[in-house]
């Protein structure tokens, strides 16, 4: 795994909190270790791939509550939960709530290490897009009001014809348009850009 | 394995939930003893069983016993005849006629000793010694015609004296009989009774570990994750290359240290459920409170309750019970917390105090913020199989109330001045000597 990967453990319980943090670091991952959700939220989450072990009480209400608050401190992070009292039910809505596992104490080392490459991976993925969706976007927010015109309907599957009907344009002007938006984009083919407009719809709209 | 110990518990409970019922009637009639043939616990019928083989047994020896003895109380009546001849005889001078109340005292003391036989008989022998010695004309059988009357008078008296005498003997053996089959009652029943209400007692500590368990899984898994966590980490830091000695010895340190933490919870929990004889030994209430409350703690977090204790530092030691008093402070914290369950009060927090009273007794009161007692019902709560909890069957409060006052101690509730209920009782700190 990358060496920048942080794994977060909140456990108020010093044997288990020890006992996660070392196995961690034995495996060649850096743990941070906290006694409470309140310390982890002072520090936050970093740029780099992450992932957070989380004892609960009950995974069920506090799990859920706890990722809520999280979302809307902007500090989303794939959640491995760990609970000494965990029933199949229980399980489901943690899973279903967006945890990326569920782990019944005690557990097993690859479960654990397993649970933990697969947050990091997904958080990873996350980064990626997040970092991939900001460039689009940046890029998107350089085209003029007509190129993004131009931009909506070629990706709405329209011909240079037909745009310029619709706009008001020779075919020759959206030509040129239509060229321009490409280099802005960065697109190297119609897919592409269709692509990247999806992106766009999805980033905007969420 | 499994299978076969939980056939063995339900057979336990089942067979002291029976006895729960028993002793539901008996307690209603306070010691129902004084209902004749009531009594049908195991012990009083093997006792039966072997009292009437023994009976069987013996018969050629009871009968010869009760001719030896009927032979006494004939020897008896002789003796008192006789006796009361000689004063007579001795004192007959000092009077002008013949002094016969010695006979009568004869007669009484016949009869009483040796029935009504042996009463009439002492009548009989006293009629022939007075006719023959003190009636004229004397050493005749034969009766003066002025003597007749006087003569006839005694014999009607004497056998007046005998018949009351002998009667009242037999009524006051009757009575005694009666009262020691009464005892003997009694005494079995008490057996049967204590013994019910050790397994009653065993039994609401059972139906609290079934509250707890969560709570004793929590504090076992605490532990056992470190355990293996520390331990596949240190199999890690061997593995690593190069080696990581330190690492490995100190995860080494913490397997040791979570496995000493799992043995000390298992230790609380044999400590507190474990059934044996009552055995009382010196304890520092407020280590005993201290354990519950550790034992307590994730219940009490899984219902978002807070446990806070003021325990008096310079409580002397007593001398207790240390099974059973834990479970009257475990019955009193678990009815505080089941009393904040709904509505939600406002505050959701358990008080456990100790301190020492003016009355060199140790006060331990468990207060709750919940909806308060009922006054139609405070005088009730303490009751055997009263209850106001739906899965409740209502023998906690009355088992404390039992263990309590087998302590010398007392137990009583009362509404929290701030809203909520009290819950407080006592040990004497003398407790021990007595």
């Amino acid at each position: 795994m990358t060496n920048d990967a942080a794994v977060f453990v909140i456990d108020d319980d010093e044997s288990v909190r020890d006992a996660v943090t070392n196995l961690l670091e034995a495996v060649n991952l850096r743990p941070r270790a906290f006694a409470s959700t309140e310390e982890f939220f002072q520090v936050g989450r970093p740029n780099s791939p992450s992932c957070l072990i989380l004892d609960v009480q009950f995974p069920g209400t506090t799990g859920l509550q706890f990722q809520q608050s999280l979302n809307r401190a902007g500090l989303l992070i794939p959640i491995i939960f760990i609970t000494a009292h965990g029933d199949v039910p229980t399980a489901m809505s943690a899973i279903k709530a967006g945890a990326v596992e569920f782990l019944m104490k005690p557990f097993q080392k690859q479960d654990l290490l397993s649970a933990v490459y697969r947050g990091l991976e997904m958080d990873r993925v996350w980064l990626e897009e997040r970092a991939n969706n900001s460039t689009i976007y940046s890029r998107f927010s350089e085209l003029t009001n007509r190129e993004n015109e131009v931009m909506q309907l070629v990706t709405a599957g329209l011909s240079n014809k037909e745009i310029g009907w619709q706009l008001g344009l020779s075919e020759t002007t959206v030509k040129i348009h239509r060229g321009r938006v490409m280099q802005k984009m960065q697109a190297n083919s119609l897919p592409d850009l269709v692509r990247m407009s999806d992106r766009l719809k999805r980033h905007l709209g969420a | 394995m499994r299978s076969c110990r939980v056939g063995w518990l339900r057979g336990a409970e089942f067979e002291t939930l029976h006895r729960v019922g028993e002793m539901g009637e008996s307690l209603s009639v306070s010691v129902a003893v004084a209902e004749p043939g009531e009594i049908n616990t195991a012990a009083l019928t093997s006792g039966g069983r072997l009292r009437s083989s023994s009976g069987r047994l013996n018969s050629r020896t009871k009968a010869d016993l009760r001719l030896g003895r009927a032979f006494t109380y004939y020897a008896i009546a002789i003796f008192f005849v006789i006796t009361s001849f000689a004063l007579t005889f001795a004192l007959q001078h000092f009077f002008p006629y013949p002094f016969l109340f010695f006979f009568f005292g004869a007669v009484v003391a016949s009869a009483w000793f040796g029935g009504s036989k042996p009463g009439l008989f002492s009548v009989i022998l006293s009629t022939l010694v007075i006719d023959y010695f003190f009636v004229p004309p004397y050493r005749s059988f034969s009766i003066s015609s002025t003597a007749e009357a006087y003569f006839a008078a005694f014999v009607a008296c004497a056998l007046i004296a005998s018949w009351v005498s002998s009667s009242k003997r037999k009524a006051e053996e009757e009575l005694k009989e009666a009262r020691d089959e009464l005892e003997h009652r009694v005494s079995d029943r008490t057996a049967a009774l204590m013994k019910t209400q050790g397994e009653l007692a065993h039994l609401s500590r059972m139906m609290s570990m079934a509250e707890l368990t969560a709570s004793i899984v929590h504090e076992i898994g605490q532990p056992l994750t470190g355990i293996v966590s520390n331990g596949q980490a240190c199999l890690e830091w061997l593995s690593a290359d190069p080696l990581n000695a330190e690492k490995a010895r100190r995860s080494a340190d913490h397997v040791v240290r979570d496995g000493t933490r799992a043995g000390a919870v298992l230790d609380r929990i044999r400590a507190l459920f474990k059934k044996g004889p009552p055995a009382k030994e010196w304890v520092n209430i407020n280590e005993l409170m201290e354990e519950l409350v550790t034992l307590l703690r994730d219940e009490a977090r899984r219902r978002q309750i807070r446990i806070q204790t003021y325990l008096s530092h310079d409580l002397p030691k007593v001398k207790v019970d240390r099974v059973q008093i834990q479970q009257v402070i475990l019955n009193l914290i678990l009815n505080a917390m089941d009393a904040m369950s709904e509505p939600a009060p406002t505050e959701s927090k358990v008080f456990l105090i100790s301190q020492q009273n003016p009355q060199q007794e140790i006060v331990i009161r468990v207060e709750d913020c919940g909806v308060g007692l009922n006054p139609d019902i405070s005088e009730k709560i303490f009751d055997p199989f009263f209850t106001t909890k739906e899965h409740g069957i209502g023998i906690g409060l009355s088992i404390s109330r039992s263990i309590v006052e087998s302590h010398n101690g007392r137990i009583r509730a009362f509404p929290r001045a701030l809203g909520g209920t009290v819950f407080e009782f006592t040990i004497p700190v003398s407790a021990g000597e007595l």
